[in-house]
């Protein structure tokens, strides 16, 4: 009876440890599946504009401007769209950035680039000429122009201005490149109808290219995430995003039309089609394994 | 009374010149070729902005047309309107303008913009990849009368090239380059020229 008892209690026990590791096994397992699902960027919904063609978008303060190049105007919009500020009297206002309460505007018509604080307009001050600028970046104290007409890029390091590129299609040169972004130790370049993203460290150097074998068609603006690099592929109505080393990740096409620029948002990725006046929204989300499998394939 | 008659006068005037000077604006028509974005059609109007007292710019994207009206007065020529198109970066297909005095004038426009004389060098993007490329870029480029020099980098696509103004034209030069298989910044080949190219000198197209 004792005996029994006792191994009453061992069989028990040893019950609780086979539960407890087969808990512990699923839990496990539960976790390394979460992990490696694969993510995507999946359309979430449009964000319809009235009257705007979008060229560019940033956020500031955590609102979003759009530059309306048709209506020579900046437009900032709420989350349905609806417009709440405007600044007019520009003159087809580009690929914009911005930093603080400052908008930096590249203003193609007149060649220089606004800044805009508190609706109050100044010109940024530069020594050399610009025709058409296209493309701004902010970041620090630094500052970049895409210089479309003139096939090059203007940096500035904090101290100095630099320019790097001119016309042609070897690395390191340009065919009218249409926007920039400066991240911590590169330049970003998107040059348009060379079809491809340029690289480049902060002395101007040619450092590497993607999209090139992509058969883009005026890949006319860009924006540089911490892991991925969006382009769009102007004429083809596409979004590719690559990974940071250069490698095609996922194309996007659901919605997109004749698209300009890219953000992100809160996580989801704001793309604008400068012919419909939308803004399509995307999410990254987890595929199953056998859509991962599909994409892969596609991407091949 | 006076005052009134006076007013009168003063507007009626004022009217009178307003429509002469209305009338007085020549309106010019161009087809483009190579207009595909924002960017493209704001940098046409831009180079356009250098023709003082230019009005009423008109681009659509989608078909090329590019229209605008200019002070009679200027005489301005369509060689310098298709010229200044070439500037842009961009083809002129066809023009046509309706002159203040009613005249009409049109061209298909080719090497109109360009009719100075005596031997120029210009340097123009040429699509390509190799050492065939390269010869089959130069030999064309030659069989156009009046070229004299020619030399293409495969490593920066460009093309520099001597003609004499008076013979020939660089829209001309690019033509006959194009029909042969390789695209110019300004002329694209036709596909089935292009497709008919040895495999190595299937060079990545220029989309403009």
């Amino acid at each position: 009876m004792f005996l029994s008892g006792v191994e009453d209690y061992k069989n028990k026990t040893d019950m609780k440890h086979i539960y407890s590791l087969l808990f512990a096994m699923l839990l496990l397992t539960s976790c390394q599946e979460k992990e490696s699902l694969p993510k995507e960027w999946t359309f979430s919904r449009t964000i319809q504009l009235d009257g705007v063609n979008p060229i560019g978008i940033v956020e500031m303060d955590g609102k979003i401007w759009l530059s309306d190049g048709d209506q020579n105007r900046l437009v900032q919009i709420d989350s349905r769209g609806r417009i709440e500020q405007t600044i007019d009297s520009l003159d087809r206002p580009m690929h914009l950035d911005a930093q603080g309460s400052t908008l930096f505007v590249p203003q193609y018509g007149t060649d220089n680039i606004a800044t805009i604080t508190d609706s109050s307009v100044s010109v940024l001050s530069l020594k050399d000429s610009l025709d058409a600028p296209a493309g701004f970046s902010v970041y620090k104290n630094e500052k970049a122009i895409a210089d479309f007409y003139n096939n090059r890029i203007l940096y500035h390091n904090g101290t100095d201005w630099i320019s790097f590129g001119k016309e042609g299609k070897a690395n390191g040169e340009f065919y009218y490149p249409t926007d920039v972004q400066i991240t911590d130790s590169l330049i970003w370049v998107a040059d348009a109808y060379n079809n491809r993203v340029q690289v480049f460290d902060k002395t101007g150097n040619f450092i590497n290219m993607m999209g090139q074998n992509q058969k883009m068609n005026a890949a006319t603006g860009i924006f540089v995430s911490e892991t991925e690099v969006f382009v769009s592929d102007f004429e083809n109505d596409r979004i590719l995003i690559f990974d940071i080393d250069g490698k095609l990740k996922q194309k996007l096409s659901k919605n997109i039309e004749k698209a300009t620029d890219m953000l992100l948002v809160d996580k989801e990725l704001y793309v604008i089609n400068y012919r419909n006046g939308q803004i399509n929204v995307f999410e990254l989300k987890e595929i199953s394994p056998e859509t991962a499998v599909q994409v892969s394939n596609k991407k091949e | 009374m006076k005052k009134t008659i006076v007013v009168t006068l003063v507007i009626g005037m004022m009217t009178m010149f307003g429509a002469n000077a209305q009338k007085a604006m020549d309106t010019f028509m161009v087809q483009v070729d190579g207009l595909g974005c924002p960017f493209c059609a704001y940098g046409l109007e831009k180079k356009f902005k250098e023709f003082k007292g230019i009005k009423d710019v008109k681009i659509d994207i989608e078909t090329g047309d590019f229209s605008f009206a200019y002070p009679a007065e200027k005489e301005l020529t369509m060689a310098a309107v298709e010229q200044q198109v070439e500037k842009a970066g961009y083809t002129p297909i066809k023009s046509k303008i309706e002159r203040a005095n009613g005249k009409i004038e049109e061209s298909a426009a080719a090497s109109l913009s360009e009719n100075n004389t005596g031997t120029v060098t210009k340097n123009v993007m040429v699509a390509g990849n190799c050492g065939m490329c390269e010869a089959r870029i130069s030999k064309s480029a030659k069989e156009v009368t009046g070229v004299s020099e020619i030399s293409w980098d495969k490593d920066t696509k460009m093309m520099k090239v001597s003609f004499d103004a008076g013979t020939t034209s660089l829209t001309e030069i690019e033509i006959a380059i194009a029909k042969a298989g390789h695209d110019t910044k300004n002329h694209k080949a036709e596909k089935g020229t292009y497709d008919g190219l040895p495999a190595c000198c299937h060079y990545e197209r220029i989309a403009k």
